[in-house]
């Protein structure tokens, strides 16, 4: 999906301290990377810190960043530990306060409310992608990240396996059962699209 | 064909197929799993439906709208980028050669270009003498043509063994 080799050079260029380097690297990956953490967290705000921050951690460790893997791979693996970690906080302080924390099985967070919007509307296409992103907002961290990396960024299997540093088995059984959970949300909700 | 098919390989359950309806529209599976998804789809209503409602699902996944990033976010990135340490390592980089390969390892005189380019020429004409037969001598000949060389030769061996060590050096570095 992105251009390996060309990032290569790019970032050999950035080791050298050129700084057109690191704005062509930012104006390549702001909108995936931006897009990413939108959807990991549908907040503005959240966003914006976050894809900021995941930039900043690159731009400062290149050195860290071992060529014999792609740079998007890396960069994406950051993004993604970075906008997990950020939710499990979230989530920590909102167990915090409410002082009565639940079960911590990831699956647990995932919630199926049954009484949505009006039964058995057909909904425009438009609508139809809202519903779709709030849904995807539900599924767990792990699914959710998956999921956009697979169908929004278009990941191939292996790169997903490569960014997640995860055994393509399970690459494949996680993109399968985030499909599944979505198309059982959305049953549940009943939610035509 | 699709009997024969069978005595290959057994027919999918619906469970299997569903199982591979992901990877068979990625286009991941083997040509006869693909095979065997794609027979079985044909021939089964339940499995069709699925596989249109994947379809349905991934071609609504693959158009969720992008959003542009704020005006102001690329701002805060590039200015918190370590320009000057990077520049600083990349000196350091450039430096790490054996001292007998810098070039001021080499005796002043035999760097000189006049030098290097005079013994390269004295050769020459030794050379030459020999072939039009002025130097009969095959001995002295070689004698006075390898001392011309000296200063060239060294000048350019040393040359390419620093590039060497670098461009090794700095793929020691990346690996
Ligand atoms: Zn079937």
């Amino acid at each position: 999906m992105f251009d390996r080799r060309a990032d290569l050079k790019l970032i050999r260029r950035c080791k050298l301290g050129e700084e057109a380097a690191f704005q062509e690297v930012l104006t390549r990956y702001r909108a995936a990377i931006y897009n990413l953490c939108w959807r990991m967290t549908r907040n503005d705000e959240d966003a914006r810190d976050l894809a900021q921050e995941v930039f900043i951690k690159v731009f400062t460790l290149l050195d860290r960043y071992d060529e014999q893997y792609a740079f998007s791979s890396w960069l994406f693996r950051i993004a993604t530990n970075h906008c997990i970690d950020h939710l499990r906080r979230q989530r920590l302080r909102m167990l915090s306060l409410e002082r009565d924390g639940g079960s911590d099985d990831e699956e647990a967070e995932m919630q199926i409310p049954a009484d949505g919007p009006q039964p058995d509307v057909v909904m425009q296409r438009r609508e139809a992608l809202e519903k779709l992103e709030e849904v995807i907002a539900d599924l767990p961290p792990h699914y959710r990240v998956i999921t956009l990396l697979r169908h929004d960024q278009q990941l191939s299997y292996e790169e997903i396996a490569e960014t997640l540093q995860l055994p393509l088995g399970t690459v494949k059984a996680r993109i399968h059962r985030a499909r599944n959970m979505i198309q059982q949300i959305l049953a549940a909700r009943k939610y035509e699209i | 064909m699709s009997e024969q098919h069978s005595r290959e390989a057994p027919h999918l359950t619906c469970v299997e197929c569903q199982r591979s309806l992901q990877e068979y529209l990625d286009g991941g599976l083997e040509k006869p799993e693909s095979m065997r998804v794609f027979l079985h789809v044909r021939d089964c209503t339940d499995c069709a439906e699925e596989l249109g409602r994947i379809e349905q699902l991934v071609a609504l996944l693959e158009s969720l709208p992008e959003r542009e990033p704020p005006a102001e976010f690329d701002a805060r990135i590039l200015a918190s980028v370590p320009y000057d340490s990077y520049r600083a390592m990349a000196g350091l980089r450039r430096a790490r050669v054996p001292v007998f390969l810098e070039e001021e390892s080499l005796p002043a005189w035999m760097r000189a270009r006049a030098v290097r380019y005079a013994g390269t020429a004295i050769a020459v004409v030794a050379v030459a003498a020999r072939l039009t037969g002025l130097l009969p001598d095959t001995a002295v000949t070689t004698v006075v043509a390898a001392a011309g060389l000296v200063p060239g030769a060294a000048y350019a061996l040393q040359g390419m063994a620093r590039r060497l060590v670098l461009a090794l050096g700095q793929s020691g570095e990346r690996a």
